[in-house]
């Protein structure tokens, strides 16, 4: 991403925190959220480490933007090129995309389907993780240099791909994202009280129930509440349940410190009481006589040594089933892109979709299989960290930047 | 934010909306619905798209009030304005000239078959209507559905108005004295599901509508989930509209109903909740919630 990292923190240093902020703002649309989400490869890679602990340059990032961020900016609108681009999807790549593209002086519109923008750091994100006025302020930030931000448009719906490209855009870039529920089969998952993921924090955050404590929760949860999944998704689901007060268990497949999501975050949600249940797997999820969840089956797994290969895998311990009660069950255990657009729109063209349902591009020009329709983040890579999804759609703007001259 | 234009009381608890939507009226075909949300933090629900006026942008809405959101859209006045309508969603519905076509609905699927009706109409299909609904005053959209079919049949269950009796009755006397190339049929699911039944003797192709719970009404958050076949779709993406001799019925009314008890429950867990104050439009919130459909 090329952030000039030690030039930030040397300003901060100096406590010039406006300066610092400046710096970061030169190569990153979203610090704020950055600073409270991204899961810091940087830091990972940080040479101190070795001497001790790694700096925490996200903490400094997301201090820098808390401080340093200057309110009532002027509104700035580059037009000089007069030529207008597409953006389908205002998630954090789709945003990023249109900061780069908008700075190089492009008239750029996002398109979003949802009645506010964001995408999964509005709808998936909790207030917790990340609050809905730092995402407000971050896409404010955004919009002040020109861009603009259609709501209620589902491209696909509302107006297919097809018109799109015929209404005098030159290039469209598709960054929908990867928030769709990848479906399990295990037995019992279309039973009463059994969420997946997205839907419980969509309704967490939907409807103002990501005001904790002054809001009981306006849909069902359970007393009991069974999270299955090891990322942050799940992670997420699990903390949201706890500040609704309720006894919320964390089950997995892998060992615990395998876990997707950062130490601190788990960490936390031990503090807040998520009791975790890690090498387990979930076989079947009970139902009782109105066809509403009672509980889970699960079995415990162990590391044993596989026929081929000599290598160790989980298996499941025989006789070690166990039932869990719950009156709720969360399934948070995957994601798949959302191409849906492809498949569900009614125009006749096609836009070539690799197995895995994500969107097939050229690796150079960042171009689907329809000519001037380009695609980033998760869209095309599948689920994966938010940085990468920023990189990603910057990485894209330039490409497309490079086609338009 | 989507102005209102007109709004008219239809029967009981029954208001037809019509709002400036022009993105949507210039796209939005028969069967297609809308994601609402009266005001900023509501609930989003589903309503089918009952008319449309292209050149003006309207769009025409019917709904019964149940739960909190359409009671909130019922009292909605003239010109004022709603926060949020997505749309067009959902697949069209399947309109093609075979021949003879049985529309047969209860309740505010009266509403929600009527551009149906008018589309097969339309393409050259002689069109049947049986329409069945609880007393005269709880019967809806009368004239149009006239209108609309080439032969009607009304009924109520307590016989204030034209026969008496349920419209599943009348379908049985039409099966048998006709011989139609598609029953649609949108209503309560058991009435959809006897309508399956007595269809699937003949190997008539038969359409239903399916309305589960829907939150997001985008295809992301799974909770619209239905058997169909052996595969598990999403009814707010492939729906509303699906082939009723393969949808599972059973396990559809089993999920619907365990959820609808399930914020029965959690009205009466909330009652001994410690927030004093806002514990009774919360209540009303959980129940109206899993209710606030059509």
């Amino acid at each position: 991403m090329d952030i000039d990292i030690p030039g930030f923190i040397r300003s901060l240093r100096e406590s010039d925190i406006t300066e610092a902020y400046a710096k970061l703002r030169e190569k990153t649309p979203l610090p704020g959220i950055c600073g409270r989400l991204c899961s810091a490869p940087c830091e990972k890679a940080c040479i101190l480490k070795e001497k001790g602990a790694a700096i925490a340059i996200r903490s400094l990032e997301r201090f820098a933007t808390d401080f340093g961020r200057q309110r009532n900016l002027r509104r700035s609108v580059n037009k000089g090129k007069r030529i207008r681009i597409a953006i389908v999807g205002s998630g954090p790549c789709g945003l990023a995309a249109a900061w780069m593209l908008a700075r190089r002086g492009y008239e750029v519109i996002i398109f979003e389907a949802f009645d506010k923008p964001g995408g999964v750091l509005r709808y998936g994100v909790p207030e917790f993780r990340l609050p809905k006025k730092v995402l407000d302020e971050q896409i404010a930030d955004i919009k002040i240099i020109g861009v603009k931000i259609e709501t209620n448009f589902f491209v696909g719906k509302t107006a297919s791909l097809d018109e799109l490209r015929k209404d005098n855009f030159s290039a469209i870039l598709l960054a929908m994202g990867a928030g769709i529920p990848k479906l399990r089969d295990i037995p019992g998952a279309n039973l009463g009280g059994v969420y997946y993921g997205e839907e419980f924090l969509m309704r967490v955050n939907l409807m103002k129930a990501n005001l904790f404590s002054q809001y009981i929760p306006s849909f069902g949860i359970g007393e009991k509440v069974i999270v299955l999944g090891a990322g942050n998704t799940a992670m997420d689901c699990a903390r949201a349940a706890v500040r609704f007060r309720r006894k919320v268990t964390l089950v997995f497949r892998r060992p615990e410190d395998e876990m997707f999501v950062r130490p601190e975050e788990r960490q936390y949600g031990k503090e807040e009481g998520v009791h975790i249940e890690s090498m387990v797997r979930m076989v079947e999820i009970l139902g009782d006589a109105n066809n509403f969840v009672k509980g889970a089956k699960c079995i415990r797994l162990d590391y044993a040594a596989s026929s081929n290969k000599g290598k160790w895998e989980l298996v499941p311990v025989p006789g070690s089933e166990f039932i869990l009660e719950a009156d709720t069950v969360i399934i948070a255990a995957g994601h798949r892109p959302n191409s849906l657009m492809g498949m569900v729109s009614d125009d006749q063209i096609f836009l070539e979709l690799n197995d895995d349902g994500t969107i097939y591009i050229d690796k150079d020009t960042g171009m689907s299989s329809l000519s001037a329709v380009f695609a980033a983040g998760n869209v095309v890579t599948g689920p994966g960290p938010l940085i990468q999804a920023i990189a990603s759609g910057i990485d894209t703007a330039e490409k497309i930047d490079k086609y338009l001259t | 934010m989507f102005k209102i234009v007109n709004k008219q009381i239809l029967a009981t608890h029954v208001k037809r909306l019509d709002v400036i939507a022009p993105n949507i009226a210039r796209k939005v075909l028969p069967g297609q619905f809308v994601s609402i949300s009266p005001e900023e933090g509501d609930e989003r629900i589903p309503l089918s798209v009952v008319d449309f006026d292209r050149d003006r942008g309207h769009i025409s809405l019917i709904f019964q009030e149940r739960g909190v959101t359409t009671k909130k859209l019922g009292a909605l006045q003239l010109g004022e304005e709603i926060f949020s309508i997505l749309g067009p969603l959902g697949k069209p519905a399947t309109i093609e000239k075979v021949g003879l076509v049985v529309c047969i609905a209860t309740g505010v699927g009266t509403a929600k078959i009527l551009p149906i009706c008018r589309a097969y109409k339309r393409v050259g299909n002689k069109v049947i209507g049986i329409i069945g609904a609880r007393t005269k005053r709880a019967l809806m959209l009368e004239p149009q559905i006239r209108l609309s079919c080439n032969k009607i049949y009304i009924t109520t269950e307590d016989g204030s108005y034209e026969r008496k009796g349920l419209a599943s009755d009348i379908l049985k006397q039409i099966l048998e004295e006709y011989d139609p190339d598609v029953v649609y049929a949108i209503g309560s699911e058991e009435m959809m599901r006897s309508t399956c039944e007595m269809t699937k003797k003949g190997g008539i192709k038969t359409f239903v509508h399916l309305n589960p719970i829907m939150v997001d009404c985008l295809g992301m958050c799974a909770s619209c989930r239905v058997k169909v076949g052996d595969k598990i779709v999403l009814a707010c993406m492939e729906g509303p509209e699906f082939d009723g001799h393969k949808v599972d019925f059973d396990e559809f009314i089993k999920r619907k109903k365990a959820l609808e008890e399930f914020g029965e429950c959690c009205k009466h867990k909330l009652t001994s909740s410690p927030k004093k104050s806002e514990s009774g439009i919360f209540m009303r919130f959980v129940s109206g919630f899993l209710k606030g459909q059509q």
